[in-house]
């Protein structure tokens, strides 16, 4: 299951979870209360009261444990961007240019498992550099700013053939800026 | 009906029928998406309606609904006079004819560089004369916004008409919006301060802090404009600026700051303000936790000048420590947000039993809105996550329609249905309003999560596909729009019907 798709599940969750909750605060709110004493009885706080400090907190935790899962080598991107440190093994550049990839070689040849470096640069407008599978989902990708050295450093974990296409749009000619059967990823160490 | 109440229903009308022709070109684009009117509707074509749509949905829509809102009701909740008039009819007037020439800019002209603008992209690709076109229809969209940001601080800072100029209320709103009076009060080791903002309405405070996000955002959105017509006219003249004035990196931070302070200020602080206002009033208790609410806001504020970084995620030259502090400060917005639903949800638990009136209705779902859109914000702001779903349908899709349509526009709603008695003095229909908000809302979420679960399936935004790809996601999607418009059908209906179009036009005469 790839990454993206697993955000999917944990989404869905979510949004399920904010519909019942939604739906059932309606229910519980417009029945009358249980005659339970309601410790706000409308007055102006000084500070924050007991409920508002805990709700601060779980919101405080919810942040800290979602920036350290997501920052940690836990998520592919970030321990190749942050962590790993490994060298590339390969370089490959390309160039774009009015609408056009200029590859190095077609197909590119590389292997699974290990750090390739991509290095793409634009020279007129800005552009994207995105990778997909055959199935069409996403691999990675980055922006290709004009004037700027874009590179990013990838470890493709499965063999297999990949489409380039521009992940920015720069003019009306965007959507044909896909080479199909751009890499093929072979074997594996 | 006074003037004021015929000048903000004028606004909201206006807007009303910008979300009809905003919603017109979602669907043609959604039909396009889904392989339909291939013939008639070439990729030029479609980038042009795609480039003016967010501008007739979010300056049309969104600001026009808000702008005529708070002209009834930030003078309504202070008890005074509206500064200027005239000038919020100049507004209406330069709004309503900006949003106009930048949708002729890519009607007749062919403008598609989209709101992106990416430098030096409107330049290369696009004829001078539709750049040109485009500058000056967000140039007077962004003047506009200007004048009504003047009307507001004038309005809400001047103890009266002429007393006191602009040096007076550019000074009392630096210091009631940041707290200046309190970090003075603690230099010189005063307790116990308690600061000016006090003194104002959590509304008001709302409106304020707001204005401050979107005055930067319009103020920067116009020096783009006035970029882009600088180089159009010298194109015209045949004696073209080098591009290579301008560096694309520096350009699309700055571009980022200012654009990003529109989804804080508008979206996000008028948002909250607008709960403040209305659940006291619609629940009839006051709001809970109000002293710390001016404080979010605030903190809401700050964090908002801090958070453009979550927008160049993928770009590379960025430095990667900026991009990470972006990333930190938007989950900071996780944190503000939360504690605003928070007071709202909490002020209508400790009112129970509540009838849940129409107003108050469209509220909670705007609530549920934003946790949804929200949500998926957060999650696309992650550096790591970025890499994977930036400029996807996901963005797009269940983070920018669902926070716009289910939760911005939801709040919107429940305004007009709040306002338009007091204006009127009559209720619009309950029932009606019922079918509104199921099909408006289920309509927005059904169309965003279809784009949102194409995205994670690796379907880009702004990009035509020709080979059937996603199309039962693009369907699903269509499904959605086609549901927004038979609640926007059954709004316009019930206030048709409630109002009559012989009382409604009475609002566009003087």
């Amino acid at each position: 299951m790839y990454i993206q798709q697993i955000v999917e599940i944990f989404y869905m969750g979510l949004v399920v979870t904010y519909i019942i909750f939604i739906i059932s605060f309606m229910y519980i709110t417009s029945r009358r209360s249980s005659g339970r004493i309601v410790a706000d009885g409308g007055e102006v706080h000084k500070g924050m009261d007991k409920a508002e400090k805990t709700w601060l907190l779980v919101l405080i935790t919810i942040a800290i444990i979602g920036n350290t899962v997501l920052l940690s080598p836990l998520v592919p991107s970030a321990n190749m961007a942050i962590w790993s440190g490994s060298k590339p093994v390969k370089s490959v550049v390309i160039t774009i240019e009015d609408y056009e990839f200029k590859l190095p070689e077609k197909p590119i040849r590389l292997q699974a498992g290990v750090p390739v470096e991509f290095i793409v640069y634009s020279n007129d407008v800005t552009y994207g550099f995105g990778v997909f599978r055959e199935d069409g989902t996403l691999v990675f990708q980055m922006q290709v700013v004009p004037g700027y050295e874009n590179k990013i450093v990838w470890v493709f974990d499965e063999p297999g053939v990949y489409t380039i296409r521009s992940t920015e749009y720069s003019g009306p000619e965007h959507p044909m800026m896909v080479v199909y059967n751009a890499i093929v990823v072979e074997g594996g160490e | 009906m006074g003037p004021r109440e015929k000048l903000a229903l004028r606004y909201v009308l206006t807007a009303v029928f910008w979300l009809g022709v905003a919603g017109i070109e979602g669907m043609l684009m959604r039909l396009r998406l889904i392989n339909l009117l291939t013939d008639i509707y070439v990729p030029e074509h479609f980038y042009s309606m795609m480039t003016v749509h967010p501008y007739v949905g979010i300056y049309g829509w969104a600001y026009m609904a808000v702008m005529g809102a708070f002209y009834y009701l930030v003078p309504k909740v202070l008890n005074k006079e509206l500064y200027s008039e005239r000038v919020a009819d100049i507004s209406y007037w330069v709004m309503t004819i900006g949003v106009l020439v930048t949708w002729l800019s890519g009607f007749l002209f062919g403008f598609a560089a989209l709101y992106t603008l990416y430098w030096p992209l409107p330049i290369e690709r696009f004829p001078p004369v539709s750049v040109l076109v485009f500058s000056i229809g967000t140039i007077m969209i962004f003047s506009s916004v200007l004048m009504f940001f003047f009307n507001m601080f004038a309005t809400i800072f001047l103890p009266s008409r002429g007393a006191g100029g602009p040096g007076f209320v550019a000074k009392e709103l630096l210091t009631l919006a940041f707290n200046l009076d309190k970090i003075k009060a603690v230099g010189r080791g005063i307790k116990n301060y308690l600061p000016k903002v006090y003194s104002y309405p959590v509304f008001i405070v709302g409106v304020f802090r707001g204005c401050v996000d979107t005055t930067l955002n319009a103020l920067t959105m116009a020096a783009i404009s006035v970029l882009l017509g600088i180089y159009s006219i010298a194109g015209l003249l045949n004696l073209p600026l080098p591009t290579s004035l301008v560096d694309p990196l520096i350009y699309k931070n700055v571009f980022w700051w200012g654009l990003d302070l529109i989804a804080d200020g508008n979206v996000l602080i008028f948002t909250a303000a607008t709960w403040y206002f209305l659940v006291p009033v619609l629940v009839g208790r006051k709001l809970y936790g109000e002293q710390v609410v001016r404080t979010v806001i605030l903190a809401d504020l700050v964090l908002s000048l801090f958070v453009w970084n979550h927008h160049m995620l993928a770009d590379t030259p960025q430095p990667l420590i900026l991009q990470i502090q972006g990333q930190i400060f938007t989950w900071g917005e996780l944190i503000t947000m939360g504690l605003t639903m928070f007071s709202v949800l909490m002020t209508i638990w400790l009112a129970r039993p509540v009838k849940y009136s129409t107003p108050l209705k469209f509220l909670l779902f705007s609530i549920l809105g934003y946790a949804i859109g929200g949500s998926a914000g957060i999650i696309q702001a992650n550096y790591a996550l970025n890499r994977y779903l930036h400029n996807t349908q996901w963005v797009i899709g269940i983070h920018g329609h669902v926070q716009l349509l289910a939760g911005l526009s939801m709040t919107i709603f429940a305004v007009i249905y709040a306002v338009a008695p007091m204006i009127t003095g009559k209720e619009l229909d309950s029932k009606l309003a019922d079918l509104h908000l199921v099909f408006f809302f289920a309509g927005a979420l059904v169309m965003g999560l279809s784009m949102g679960f194409a995205g994670v399936e690796g379907m880009l935004r702004r990009t035509i596909y020709f080979n059937g790809e996603y199309f039962g996601y693009m369907v699903g999607a269509a499904i959605g729009g086609a549901l927004m418009a038979i609640g926007f059908l059954i709004f316009l209906y019930n206030f048709i019907r409630t109002y009559s179009f012989k009382a409604v036009l009475i609002a566009f005469k003087k």
